[in-house]
């Protein structure tokens, strides 16, 4: 099978996207390795707080033109846009796969995802529509235009390097706000070559720029007057700690979306042929580093033989997941994005080892194809007899272990899954409408699955959260984020 | 090596259509009588290439099981891309019917692993291999008239 061939050629230097110009920064370079060949692929900035101020100049000095600009006008520009990343769909998918780790069908599959919110960014003369009260009294008429606010930041995290920048930046634009986005230096360059397509589609300078970096630029950002808004997508501990707090001290409208511990409860009636592949996704997909991640599979029913005939399923076509670089068609898996979070996953794995846990399949030590080194590999590792009073049960993981607890019954499982601090993405499997009807009803979580296993809503959806997995209102993706990104501007109108 | 993946599902039906178009274009080139057909054969190889790439890559998504949704083994699917050496008419339409169903059985594998889990891409293989099956009465037909 192909060993499809890398986008990215030598070593590569990142830089600053400003008022329309591709400007170096004049803070430090870091190496960014990908993280399967271990090779320096590229070098990103750590942009100063002087670089930070000017992108958020520029992008004010903008704005009044940009928001003048008509929805029509706007939309015409995310229509090229969208025709650019079409055209360049394999490129950005296979620089993702370089960047991250993540195998190919994954790249792909983010990189569909972000279009997608381009192309709903795309419906923008209707989808930011008012409505009007005709007499509201006699002779006086009341309605509401949703009106554009300023400069928003975007801080994207590593895990999705390309897709989750997309969640907010095209429907902030669209609406007519100008834009600052933060990429992860971690992973800077499907960032950087989206935003050379952006120039190429026509936004005008100062509407869409791009500072790399790291704290410095993130402070910058949630210090500086003009930025109206934050859209992040990061851990709980910074997004609820740093984030929404410092965006409530500031004054500045907030997206938090944070941390998991996703629960999939299989219930004894399930389609086991087609749910275990459908956990494999859910579990070491994108090597377990995604908030929509199974983390805790959850198995109803005191019946032994099925769990132990589900067990082996699950076991068996988990140590036959074939490891190594994305860029192989024929991997399943690649590994995590850098040494010291492949630390941190074994990590875990050790404590759950000391926590009692029994080690049911052991991915400290996988088989890599093709003879890469081994430093960012973890294996597709499964612990049984967990509980939720575990570290490896309740804290999330980020890597591909796969933590198995049981419940007497469902409404015991959803009283587990409701315990977690998080609600991000729980799901059930099962083919009886009535549990799938109980547990999406009670289950206290953003995003709800049956049958799937990674849910993900689509652009056209919100991306939500509840509990410490969100922190804000609204949430990215599709309405909700054309209503982040505006404001209510209510007019009453009579005419003497 | 066995396809566990999307991504080399999708290559697998890429090379099976491109091997077999080649071996129609073979074909083209040593009988005129049936130019036409045999053309029309390795044309409509194209198309259904599109038709299952654009399946892919339309709900391709994050949040599917592209990884893990395959256990194929490519060996059982190799199909000639020219006729064997000195073989004669029938011998070579004989070829033509051995390929199209081994193509045949790829791509009902194919689907029937994948039906659960991306239904647009299985839908995608379903459909080419019913187009496909309308092959083999015409080169039944041929092989009857070569008697």
């Amino acid at each position: 099978m192909a060993m499809l061939e890398e986008p990215i050629k030598g070593v590569k230097e990142v830089k600053n996207y400003i008022n329309g110009e591709w400007v170096d920064s004049k803070g430090k370079m870091v190496d960014v390795v990908n993280p399967a060949t271990m090779k320096v692929m590229g070098k990103c900035p750590i942009s100063t707080k002087d670089e930070i101020n000017e992108a958020v100049e520029a992008a004010k000095a903008a704005f009044p033109e940009w928001r003048r600009t008509t929805p029509l006008a706007r939309s015409r520009i995310l229509f090229r846009l969208k025709e650019l990343l079409e055209e360049n769909f394999e490129e950005l998918s296979r620089i993702q796969t370089m960047e991250h780790g993540k195998c190919i069908d994954e790249s792909r599959g983010e990189t569909r995802r972000g279009i997608e919110n381009v192309e709903v960014s795309c419906g923008i003369p209707t989808l930011m529509q008012g409505y009007y009260s005709e007499d509201i009294a006699t002779g006086i008429d009341e309605w509401l235009i949703p009106s554009p606010l300023g400069v928003f930041g975007i801080i994207g995290p590593y895990n999705f390097p390309f897709m989750i920048p997309l969640w907010s930046a095209p429907y902030a634009v669209a609406t007519g706000n100008t834009i600052v986005i933060k990429p992860s230096s971690e992973v800077p360059f499907s960032q950087m070559r989206l935003t050379e397509l952006a120039e190429e589609a026509g936004f005008p300078p100062g509407v869409w720029n791009v500072v790399n970096g790291g704290r410095t630029v993130v402070d910058g950002m949630l210090e500086h007057r003009d930025i109206v808004g934050i859209t992040f997508v990061g851990s709980t501990p910074i997004g609820k700690d740093v984030i929404y707090k410092k965006c409530g001290e500031t004054g500045k409208r907030v997206i938090a979306q944070c941390g998991a511990k996703n629960f999939m409860v299989i219930m004894p009636d399930c389609n086991v042929k087609a749910t275990v592949p459908a956990l494999m996704t859910s579990f070491f997909g994108n090597t377990g580093q995604r908030c929509l991640a199974g983390a805790n599979l959850l198995v109803v029913g005191d019946d032994d033989q099925f769990y132990k005939r589900f067990m082996e399923e699950v076991v068996a076509m988990s140590s036959k997941i074939k490891i190594g670089y994305g860029l192989d068609e024929s991997i399943q898996m690649g590994p995590v994005r850098d040494k010291e979070k492949r630390d941190n996953i074994m990590g875990y794995i050790e404590i759950g080892i000391k926590e009692g846990a029994k080690l049911r399949l052991d991915g400290r030590k996988p088989k890599i194809e093709g003879g890469l080194p081994d430093t960012c590999f973890v294996g597709p590792t499964i612990f049984e007899q967990v509980t939720t009073k575990m570290r490896i049960g309740s804290e999330e993981i980020f890597g591909p272990v796969m933590s198995v607890l049981r419940a007497k019954t469902l409404e015991e499982a959803v009283q587990i899954c409701n315990d977690s601090p998080f609600g991000n993405g729980h799901a059930i499997f099962t083919q009886n409408g009535r549990s799938a009807r109980d547990f999406q009803y009670n289950v206290v979580s953003g995003n709800v699955g049956i049958n799937i296993g990674i849910v993900a809503p689509v652009a056209f959806f919100p991306f939500s959260g509840m509990k410490d997995s969100f922190f804000g209102v609204l949430h990215t993706q599709g309405q909700e984020a054309v209503r982040f990104f505006t404001e209510s501007k209510v007019i009453i109108q009579r005419w003497f | 090596m066995g396809i566990s993946t999307c991504s080399g599902a999708i290559s697998l039906a890429r090379e099976l259509e491109n091997e077999s178009a080649k071996f129609y274009q073979e074909l083209t080139k040593k009988y005129e009588q049936d130019k036409d057909l045999f053309l029309a054969f390795a044309k409509e190889n194209t198309k259904y290439i599109s038709q299952i790439e654009r399946a892919y890559y339309g709900v391709i998504t994050d949040a599917i099981e592209g990884c893990f949704a395959f256990d194929l083994n490519p060996e059982d699917y190799q199909v000639k891309a020219a006729p064997s050496k000195g073989a004669s008419y029938s011998d070579a339409v004989k070829e033509a019917l051995a390929i199209e169903e081994k193509i045949l059985t790829f791509y009902g594998v194919a689907a029937e692993q994948s039906k659960h889990l991306m239904a647009d891409v299985p839908r995608s293989f379903t459909l080419v291999a019913k187009k496909r099956n309308e092959r083999i009465p015409k080169l039944k037909a041929l092989l009857d008239q070569a008697k």
